[in-house]
């Protein structure tokens, strides 16, 4: 890296830390990043000012009844269904990192017998659905979707399918919206499922033409309520190597507050980093 | 040498998430009271936080922070967010009463040992610099406003507060002159 590069890193690490970015600002650090890993999950500039922070905090101590609230959220937060899914899909719930958590709460451990039992049918219930889903629904072949480099690797064990269901399944915030093409000119249909709780999603495809990754490629774009619609989220790039049915991760670097609408584009291969959306090739609607 | 808190309700052990309100609930409800403009809002933040706190429990390094700073890391930016949400001000009476006093009290209580050592190393900065970050991260200033209240030049805003930010960051040894690698949370 260059002093230059390294210097203007800093800046923009420094000013995200104590004052936030504006866009473009956004965008160029997020390109640099690109240009060096090593500095894509930097939290030293964050660390510091918290702890600039905490040098003057005078503490007050936090209200019983808050503290009962967060111990209710908790209980819900880390309840079993969530635990049963995180433990069958680490990676696709990245955001999430309780896959093992086993809830003791004081209140848990009150309750009575029935209440456990109620779980425990619950939880063969799950297992139960998950060896149907893989027995009946687990047929990597037709999974056609070549993923980039860009797009976090899926876990080994699940089909894509299967891991769509689960977050169907799990998240208590799932948004389902219709996907189709901007003008209805192409035969292209399907839909997007999205978690804003999990920051997970999955867009899946009928009738995508097949493109030629060594001319073009696939860009999946979040448009959030809270950004400038100027500087759409890039939530990853594929490729479509089969006719038929396509599902693909939404996989954004950056946290969507609040989604009002997915879309597709044509890019050169690689992607972009900003879209002149003249290929626009599908959009879903919240 | 026993297991953080935030690595044990990462992995599961019983009483964790009680052990981890008590530890922390009181800086965190401290901060949000700081920045936020109610309790009502500060309670709700608070709420939010701690989710976050154990959505990211697993990302937690002892290596890099204590446990404590990376738990004021989330609050923190979870509070910016309200407030940048919100285009609202933090929560204080006035910007004079601020600027009239903006180094740290030693009589302030001072929760973990990077923080100790922050408060040092902000008196080692330049008094410009230490100005600038105290509205920035203390008070939860824009830069805009640090430059009206200040009447200074937007960039030389902007310059205190980096310089001041990579000096402290040196002084507490979480930088590197090399390369990003070593501290990532």
């Amino acid at each position: 890296m260059t002093n230059e590069i390294k210097e203007r890193m800093l800046e923009l690490l420094s000013d995200q830390a104590i004052f936030d970015l504006n866009k473009e600002e956004l965008m160029e650090l997020e390109q640099l990043k690109n240009q060096f890993p090593d500095w894509v999950n930097n939290s030293s500039f964050e660390l510091t000012a918290a702890a600039i922070g905490m040098s003057d905090v005078k503490l007050v101590v936090m209200p019983e009844k808050l503290r009962a609230k967060i111990l209710s959220n908790a209980e819900n937060y880390f309840s079993p269904e969530v635990v049963n899914s995180e433990t069958n899909n680490r990676q696709s719930f990245g955001s999430l990192n309780t896959e093992t958590v086993g809830i003791n709460l004081e209140a848990a451990e009150k309750r009575p017998f029935w209440q456990w039992l109620g779980w425990g049918i619950a939880a063969a219930a799950c297992a139960l659905l998950a060896i149907n889903l893989w027995a009946t629904r687990f047929q990597p072949q037709q999974e056609i979707v070549k993923e980039s480099k860009t797009i976090q690797t899926p876990t080994p064990e699940l089909s894509i399918l299967q891991r769509r269901d689960q977050l169907i399944a799990a998240a208590p915030d799932i948004v389902r919206t219709k996907l189709e093409p901007p003008k209805g000119e192409k035969n292209i249909s399907g839909d997007v499922v999205w978690s804003n709780s999990l920051q997970k999603g999955y867009v899946t495809f009928h009738g995508m033409p097949v493109n030629n990754p060594a001319k073009a490629t696939y860009q999946l774009w979040v448009f959030d309520e809270t950004q400038n619609d100027k500087y759409p989220i890039s939530a990853g790039i594929f490729d479509v190597n089969e006719n038929g049915e396509v599902i693909v991760p939404i996989d954004t670097e950056l946290k969507v507050k609040k989604p009002k609408m997915f879309a597709v584009t044509e890019e050169k291969p690689g992607g972009v980093v900003v879209s002149d959306r003249e290929n626009l090739v599908a959009i879903a609607k919240v | 040498m026993a297991q953080s808190i935030l690595k044990r309700i990462a992995s599961g052990e019983k009483s964790a998430v009680q052990e981890c309100l008590n530890a922390y609930g009181g800086l965190v409800w401290s901060l949000a009271l700081r920045m936020l403009s109610n309790s009502e809002e500060a309670e709700d933040a608070v709420q939010e936080i701690f989710i976050d706190v154990w959505k990211n429990s697993e990302r937690f390094d002892e290596n890099q922070a204590s446990e404590t700073t990376f738990v004021a890391m989330i609050a923190r930016r979870r509070l910016i967010d309200r407030l940048r949400k919100e285009s609202r001000r933090p929560n204080i009476d006035s910007l004079e009463d601020i600027l009239s006093e903006p180094e740290n009290s030693d009589q302030d209580i001072q929760v973990c040992v990077e923080a100790k050592e922050a408060a040092q190393a902000m008196k080692n900065l330049r008094p410009e610099q230490r100005q600038v970050l105290h509205l920035s991260i203390v008070q939860g200033y824009s830069h805009q406003e640090i430059s009206d209240a200040l009447d200074m030049p937007l960039g030389t805003v902007k310059t205190h507060a980096r310089r001041g930010l990579i000096q402290v960051r040196e002084d507490l040894g979480l930088g590197d002159s090399e390369n990003g690698k070593e501290v990532t949370a």
